[in-house]
């Protein structure tokens, strides 16, 4: 499976943006999250999670350590909109394709 | 080094619209970095190496983590460059 | 007399190649995308010559 992530391309990764993933990376490394966006120069993922305080917890996972990616489910409108609004996207970048 | 596909060096609406994912992707992606500056951020490397460091910024291509005040294992670096290749990967706060 | 320039620095301006590179991979946007990595790889520089960072660790963990 190695390698097979950074080969995707990014009309493949975009399909996975706003859904939540489990992301194995490394030897035993496991991560959560939604998925913010991928970097198409490194395929690194950027995946955020929502905390009770009203924070967010960031994961950057680099591209040449992903083992596998697995989609858990896809985001409802509210997670949507708390998604949009994350301090970490610009403000003009929407996702309409 | 990125190429693009070779379905949409054929078909130039299907290359448009790889155009246009990798440039929502891409720019997103910078986003982060960007929001990351002056933070803490944990670094998981390799060989169960775990470190905390406040970000400074990136190389273009994610080669280089530039950072201050890395808490190493034996002490506290003042400035560092962290090899990406090292990382597995960082979480901070937002 | 001193040679030294009293000029400001010249504007970061990227190599054509490299706009066509971009142009190639971002289309109509690319525009955009060069000037924030252009920013960036100029803040990314700028910290390494004010701060002289050492590799850390020394060796690579992984090759």
């Amino acid at each position: 499976m190695q390698d097979a992530w950074s080969h995707l391309g990014p009309l493949q990764w975009i399909r996975f943006v706003n859904k939540q993933i489990k992301v194995t990376a490394g030897k035993d490394e496991e991560r959560r999250g939604w998925l913010v966006t991928v970097d198409p120069v490194s395929a690194s993922l950027v995946l955020v999670d929502f905390r009770e305080d009203g924070k967010m917890s960031v994961d950057m996972v680099m591209g040449h350590a992903v083992e596998e990616v697995q989609v858990l489910q896809e985001a409802d409108s509210e997670t949507l909109d708390r998604l949009q609004n994350s301090l970490i996207l610009p403000k003009t970048c929407s996702l309409d394709a | 080094s990125i190429s693009m596909s070779a379905a949409s060096e054929a078909d130039p609406e299907e290359q448009q619209r790889e155009q246009h994912a990798r440039t929502t992707l891409r720019e997103r992606f910078l986003h982060c970095l960007l929001a990351m500056t002056n933070k803490k951020v944990q670094f998981h490397m390799y060989e169960k190496v775990k470190v905390e460091a406040t970000f400074g910024a990136s190389d273009i291509d994610m080669l280089h983590f530039q950072v201050s005040d890395l808490h190493t294992p034996i002490g506290v670096q003042k400035e560092a460059l962290i090899r990406c290749h090292d990382v597995i990967s960082l979480t901070f706060d937002a | 007399g001193s040679q030294k320039s009293t000029g400001a620095p010249p504007i970061e301006r990227p190599g054509e190649r490299r706009v066509a590179e971009m142009k190639k991979l971002y289309g109509q946007d690319s525009a955009k995308i060069l000037a924030i990595e252009t920013a960036m790889q100029l803040t990314f520089d700028r910290n390494c010559d004010r701060k002289q960072p050492k590799y850390w660790p020394v060796i690579p963990l992984k090759l």
